[in-house]
């Protein structure tokens, strides 16, 4: 049997057990991103920018050089790396909070600006590291340590769609939202991602991919649980397409 | 050498214009040069006053504080901040074609010329802040005549060559009149 | 070549940064300090480099900060209420070991105050100025000429002790015209081996992490250590000032920016007048020169700090002087002539000193 570097290269990290808890969709994101990187043989050049909250964990599980920037800046710290280096691969991970909360005016503006960069957004719908508060993304009705009698959108406002907000700008180039829900979708989901950096090596423009995960911990649920409730409340608002596709 | 100057006049009569002309001028002759537009005296409606230092060594404070040594009044309404603004033995021009009544000067020298009058004569009132100009470089003596006339020749003859002639004619002729 | 201009002191310090190697800057509009990036976005491209704009000081802060990654030479300029955004990244780079170079251009707060000039930015500049134990190195240029000086040594403090350096130029000077002798091109931070701190890919070195916060982290309490030591050794061998005529001066003005620029006509006219009168220019407000103050004169009688605010930087003063001497303070900030004239400068000093 292969080993496990020699079944997932040099780019994952494997000698480091995840700080994930069970069931968390960072971990199967992670490994996405990862196997892209190695399938595309960019390790080398690639620069992970990561934000505050439990994605800023995601580069220590990958060979790759990082920086872990200010809460929601991550998409400004790209735009001036990638002035400075337009020969890097540089990628943003960053969660709902860091993307959509703090940081949605570097978000959308490094979007406009059509910059070659990537960016992912793993959206579980709560501030996971702080202990499951209500995150822009939170849904109608979820209960959350800030929303106990569930989010009222009357004064708490709807639960925001980010790549649609995106999907007027021309100097976005590959837009898409993907779930890690079923292996059909996890397969889906890193086509899209594989997308979203070939969109950056060939300088064609910026590339955002939003995935949907649970979070069991902040939602006080069995990981079972979490992945229904994905399917059952989250897919059905956040509904996994991708909407523009200009990297052929 | 330190020259502290505040050139006054109203709207379209090229106060700021001969400011730039000394600053030019000031440059090309090597000296340190000093301008600032909006501090230290109140502005009012279409007025202007540049103030200009020039110095062979480093120029201490960049403000003109009324205490201009050369100062230039173009207009009847800016002449009043010039004629307070002059220091102790330093050189207060008035433009006796349009300010009536100049003050009584104490303790400062007031050279009293008709440029309005005199530019009519040329050709153009316009080119009366010329004729000022000239009288200014003559009595200071803070500039060369050369480098008047040189700058005169490269800024106005980049853009507008037509004007390179009337303009040195009007300089030459304040010059001549003090 | 070497060249003297006639600008605004704003677009000198442009020229500067671009001659001395700044390949990118990034800024947002802001007044008085908007003629930095004006200048910037022309004459960059000559140089290989780009002016960005972007969409606010906290994203301009954290371009720099991710450029400065790259281990290249990048800048900014604002004014206070944009130096306010922008301490999220400063603290940073400062913990992060990056180096930048940044204008604040002071104008009068607080709040968005107006955009007169003003020196009230000195504690914000020279305390950190965001949260955390840090501290920036900061230079205060008090004409256009020591703005093209001071770039070259900037630089280089920012690259020998990798942290950002900070210019603190107060509004009035930043907008005076005057004429300054420029440098010729080169690079100082070519001068420096980027190679084991810059964040360029696995290619070029094993991975490296930048991480900046201690949470989660075990070296939270090492960073803070380590930059302690940085300081110390700031301190100690960075302290810049000037001083003039305090051989013999019974009374002593300590100014900075341009009223220190003012001094040099106070003490002439004051000692024509013979009253016997010096002046101490502090040059870097951080470390503060606490060295100028160890051997006054024993002529010395009093100090007498003039500042365009309301009394900052007089407590830098009265902490280096210890109580030997009484430190008196003058200033104002804000209205339409934002800072004493020459003249009451003049006067209050000779008020105190019994006349």
């Amino acid at each position: 049997m292969a080993s496990l570097k020699e079944r997932y290269g040099q780019t994952l990290n494997l000698d480091k057990l995840t700080s994930y808890c069970p069931g968390c969709g960072h971990g199967v994101v992670t490994r996405l991103v990862a196997e892209c990187i190695e399938e595309l043989d960019i390790r080398e050049r690639a620069i992970s920018i990561v934000g505050i909250g439990c994605g800023g964990f995601s580069h220590h599980y990958m060979d790759i050089d990082a920086i872990e920037a200010t809460h929601g800046r991550s998409a400004s710290f790209a735009v001036g790396y990638k002035l400075a280096r337009p020969d890097r691969i540089v990628f943003t991970y960053q969660g709902d909070g860091d993307t959509s909360a703090i940081g949605i005016g570097d978000t959308m503006h490094a979007a406009n600006k059509g910059m070659p960069l990537t960016c992912i957004m793993v959206n579980n719908t709560v501030f996971g590291m702080t202990g499951g508060q209500m995150s822009p993304t939170t849904l109608e009705g979820q209960v959350t340590a800030t929303t106990v009698n569930g989010r009222d959108c009357s004064w708490q406002g709807y639960p925001l769609l980010v790549p649609e907000m995106m999907r007027a700008m021309p100097g976005v180039k590959f837009l898409a939202r993907e779930t890690i829900g079923s292996p059909k979708q996890i397969l889906h989901a890193k086509k899209s991602l594989k997308k979203a950096f070939e969109c950056q090596i060939k300088g064609l423009g910026f590339a955002f991919v939003e995935m949907i995960v649970p979070c069991p911990t902040g939602l006080k649920m069995p990981p079972l649980k979490a992945y229904d409730w994905l399917r059952d409340r989250m897919i059905p608002y956040f509904q996994p397409q991708v909407f523009k596709d200009e990297v052929e | 050498m330190l020259f502290k100057c505040m050139f006054s006049g109203s709207g379209g009569q090229g106060s700021a214009l001969i400011a730039k002309i000394v600053c030019k001028g000031a440059m090309e002759e090597n000296l340190r040069v000093v301008m600032t537009q909006t501090y230290g005296i109140e502005q009012r409606g279409g007025d202007s006053t540049a103030f200009v230092i020039l110095s062979d060594e480093p120029i201490g404070s960049p403000i003109v504080e009324q205490d201009a040594n050369v100062a230039v009044g173009l207009s009847q309404t800016t002449y009043q901040s010039c004629f307070e603004g002059t220091c102790k033995g330093g050189v207060l021009f008035c433009n006796s074609s349009l300010v009536e009544n100049p003050g009584q000067e104490d303790g400062f020298e007031q050279v009293k010329l008709p440029v309005s009058d005199m530019a009519v004569e040329l050709g153009n009132v316009k080119g009366a802040n010329m004729v000022m100009l000239g009288a200014v470089v003559k009595k200071t003596g803070m500039l060369k005549k050369e480098t008047v006339e040189h700058v005169i020749e490269k800024l106005l003859g980049a853009k507008k060559p037509q004007l390179v002639e009337p303009n040195l004619k009007a300089f030459r002729a304040g010059y001549d009149a003090v | 070549m070497a060249e003297t201009l006639f600008c605004k002191n704003t677009e000198t310090f442009a020229e500067s940064l671009a001659r001395c190697g700044v390949k990118y800057h990034f800024a947002y509009p802001i007044t008085p300090a908007t003629d930095v990036m004006k200048r910037m976005a022309v004459i960059l491209p000559k140089y290989g480099g780009k002016m960005m704009q972007m969409e606010s000081e906290l994203a301009v802060s954290s371009a720099v900060a991710g450029a400065a990654c790259t281990g290249t030479l990048v800048a900014t300029s604002t004014s206070g209420p944009g130096f306010d955004l922008m301490q999220e990244a400063i603290g940073f780079m400062c913990g992060a070991d990056l180096p930048c170079i940044i204008l604040d251009s002071m104008r009068v707060g607080p709040g968005d105050g107006d955009i007169v000039g003003a020196q009230s930015d000195y504690y914000m500049a020279t305390r950190g100025g965001g949260h955390g134990d840090y501290r920036v190195p900061v230079l205060a240029p008090c004409e256009g000429q020591e703005i093209a000086d001071l770039m070259p040594h900037a630089v280089k403090l920012a690259y020998t002790y990798l942290t950002p350096v900070l210019f603190v130029i107060d509004g009035v000077t930043a907008q005076t015209t005057e004429t300054t002798t420029v440098p010729d091109y080169h690079d100082y931070s070519a001068e420096f081996d980027v190679s084991g701190w810059q964040y360029t890919g696995t290619e070029y070195h094993p991975k490296r992490a930048l991480i900046t916060g201690s949470y989660a982290h075990e070296d939270g309490y090492k960073m803070n250590e380590r930059l302690r030591a940085k300081y110390e050794v700031i301190r100690e061998k960075e302290q810049m000032w000037k001083e003039d005529s305090i051989e013999d001066a019974e009374m002593i003005v300590v100014a900075f920016g341009i009223h220190g620029r003012m001094c040099r006509d106070l003490v002439k006219k004051m000692r024509a007048d013979g009253k016997k009168v010096g002046c101490i220019r502090p040059v870097t407000l951080w470390p503060f020169p606490d060295k100028a103050f160890e051997k006054l004169p024993a002529s010395c009688r009093q100090i007498l700090v003039i500042e365009m605010n309301h009394g900052q930087m007089v407590d830098d003063v009265r902490l280096a002087v210890n109580g030997r001497l009484p430190v008196h303070f003058f200033g104002k900030t804000g209205g339409d002539t934002p800072m004493y004239t020459l003249r009451e400068m003049i006067a209050e000093t000779s008020r105190l000193m019994g006349e």
